[in-house]
């Protein structure tokens, strides 16, 4: 016996004919509506589609300078700002959150990037040094096809956004060393963001890559607008699929993509920054 | 005996774009041997004509292995002895028959204009003939004592052998360097194919897809379970055509956006004799699923005000 079927979608060539399946079907993709393809019974159901995914690191200076008003307002920020995530997610990508907090030691909220519609933010405490350095090395640890970014679905690279009060308290530029080696981290959306006085922004543009991509927040209003600035723009500019092509229409590589969305976010983020509403609020560290 | 099914659907983003549909998608059955092929053409500017590339690529692959099972009881006390060697000269074989389909096929359709306006002269001539053509390419073999399958570029094999766990099998390597696209039409594919051998356990159904099946998932276990799900409706093909299709079509169009293909090969007397165990699978699959959610949501930190 020999049954043989060759599906070929272009010229629905049918090798033999010996198999039933309409080759029609083949061309017919472009479902009307999502109703039209759920069978009631539909047994392959209990595996859920999932959509294009982006991963979102948030690492989260938690040293005792940011006690107080600092830590205080970034809790209540976080808290608002998921559902501002989950709009972005809302058209065709999936938004996963991963969050690492780092003082004297490095620990990561949830054990995996969670979808952003069953994240729930864990109010943070502050206390401790600020072990930055710990925290760029844990994040390239997990920053892998073995570990965080395990998911089929994975389709950008992530957005990494960095918060901080003050200096590193150990060698963070070892620690950068390490993650600058891995390629989540080149190719993915990078921001920072410096919270007060005492931070020092060319450390974070030392992360970042670039000054563009590096805000500051001096008071409690402005750093509930920096959040939110970066996290959203950074969201929608990592889901975007982009294809570039130059003007004599060449196709343009990975590291071009990614360095035109880099450059992206530098200029929107600063585009944001110098339109934001003016600030009547108290410094940070007034009266510290 | 063996049976079998393949399909392939076009992406969402082809559909937006205009694109053709780049994978193809076939499976043979013989009373001694069972092929489950996919492949998927690159699809990007140099590789204009990749969605012919991978339809020839699973032909190529088929007549391959029907050339390698032509003699046939002298293949099967061959093969045992000499697996690695055997696939390799059956990739070789697959290579060589896809270069002769498309040096055929530029033979009877020469580059056109329209083809060649969207490079510079010197940028067209940087291109190898090959290069237009470039796809990947998955195949699973069954046969009654052993199972074997070959593999380039992205794809995913997965087979259900008696124990009812569906597993990718894929084990060597010859030599996929990172960061470098495996394809049908690299000078050195011969050296950049993966393959498995298995002769000591009794295949139920093996699954060849492309990768925008794979990317469809959110997991790793959830793509596994999948194919024990399908597994579990193998017994009633006939019904289960059009949940498969919908299915795919459902994949593609709120995944990844990606073509997808699927082929499948199945021994229909272990169907039948391990449709209990399947099923229990299936179950015990759910259940694991709701536990890895729930321990997936369980905060490391917790609230601390």
């Amino acid at each position: 016996m020999s049954n043989e079927n060759m599906t070929e979608p272009v010229v629905n060539e049918n090798t033999s004919g010996l198999d039933d399946f309409e080759p029609a079907a083949a061309e017919n993709t472009a479902p009307a509506a999502a109703s039209a393809l759920d069978f009631d019974d539909d047994p392959l159901s209990a595996t859920g589609v999932s959509r294009k995914s982006l991963v979102i690191f948030f690492l989260i200076d938690t040293s005792g300078s940011m006690k107080g008003k600092k830590m205080g307002e970034l809790n209540t920020v976080m808290e608002e700002l998921i559902p501002e995530i989950r709009r972005v997610g809302e058209a065709d990508t999936e938004v996963k959150v991963a969050v690492l907090t780092f003082s004297t030691e490095v620990r990561w909220m949830y054990s995996t990037p969670i979808a952003i519609e069953d994240f729930e933010w864990a109010r943070l405490r502050a206390s401790g040094v600020t072990s930055m350095g710990a925290a760029f090395k844990e994040l390239s640890l997990r920053m892998s096809r073995n570990s965080y970014l395990n998911s089929p679905s994975l389709s950008f690279a992530p957005v990494i956004f960095l918060m901080t009060d003050g200096y590193p308290s150990d060698d963070y530029r070892e620690g950068l060393k390490e993650l600058q080696s891995n390629s989540w981290y080149k190719f993915g959306l990078k921001a920072a963001l410096g919270i007060g006085d005492e931070a020092n922004d060319d450390v974070l543009a030392e992360f970042t890559g670039s000054k563009d991509t590096v805000v500051h927040a001096y008071s409690g209003t402005q750093l509930a607008q920096m959040i939110k600035i970066i996290a959203v723009t950074s969201a929608q500019i990592g889901s975007k699929s982009m294809t570039l092509s130059d003007d004599s229409g060449h196709e343009l590589g990975e590291e071009d993509v990614f360095s035109a969305k880099q450059k992206l976010l530098g200029q929107q983020i600063q585009e944001l920054v110098s339109n934001k509403v003016e600030d009547n609020d108290v410094p940070f560290d007034t009266g510290w | 005996m063996f049976n079998g099914f393949s399909h392939s659907v076009k992406g969402a983003s082809h559909e937006k774009t205009g694109l053709v549909c780049q994978d193809s998608s076939a499976y043979k059955v013989t009373d001694n041997y069972a092929v489950a092929v996919v492949a998927d053409g690159h699809g990007s500017k140099k590789h204009f004509r990749s969605n012919m590339g991978s339809k020839f690529a699973v032909e190529a692959t088929i007549e391959a292995i029907d050339t390698f099972f032509g003699d046939y009881d002298q293949f099967v006390s061959n093969f045992p002895k000499n697996h690695r060697m055997i696939i390799r000269n059956i990739q070789k074989q697959a290579i060589y028959n896809w270069n002769l389909k498309v040096n055929a096929h530029v033979e009877a359709n020469p580059v056109t204009e329209e083809e060649k306006s969207k490079f510079t002269e010197e940028e067209f001539a940087d291109i190898p003939q090959a290069s237009y053509y470039g796809t990947t390419l998955i195949a699973g073999v069954a046969a009654n004592d052993f199972t074997f399958g070959l593999q380039i570029g992205d794809g995913t094999l997965v087979a259900l052998f008696d124990d009812g766990e569906a597993v990718m099998p894929m084990e060597y390597n010859e030599a996929a360097p990172a960061n470098v696209t495996a394809s049908m039409c690299n000078s050195n594919a011969a050296s950049m194919f993966s393959g498995f051998y298995v002769e000591n356990k009794k295949l139920i159904a093996m699954y060849a897809s492309t990768d925008g099946l794979y990317t469809s998932f959110g997991s790793e276990n959830d793509f596994l379970d999948y194919h024990t799900i399908i597994t579990s409706q193998l017994s009633n093909l006939e019904n289960f055509k059009a949940v498969i299709i919908n299915n795919l079509t459902k994949r593609s169009h709120y995944g990844t956006e990606d073509d997808i293909s699927l082929s499948c090969v199945y021994d229909t007397d272990m169907i039948a004799d391990n449709m209990d165990l399947i099923l229990s699978k299936v179950e015990e699959n759910k259940k694991r699923a709701a536990e890895r959610k729930a321990a997936l949501l369980t905060k490391k930190i917790d609230n601390f005000e």
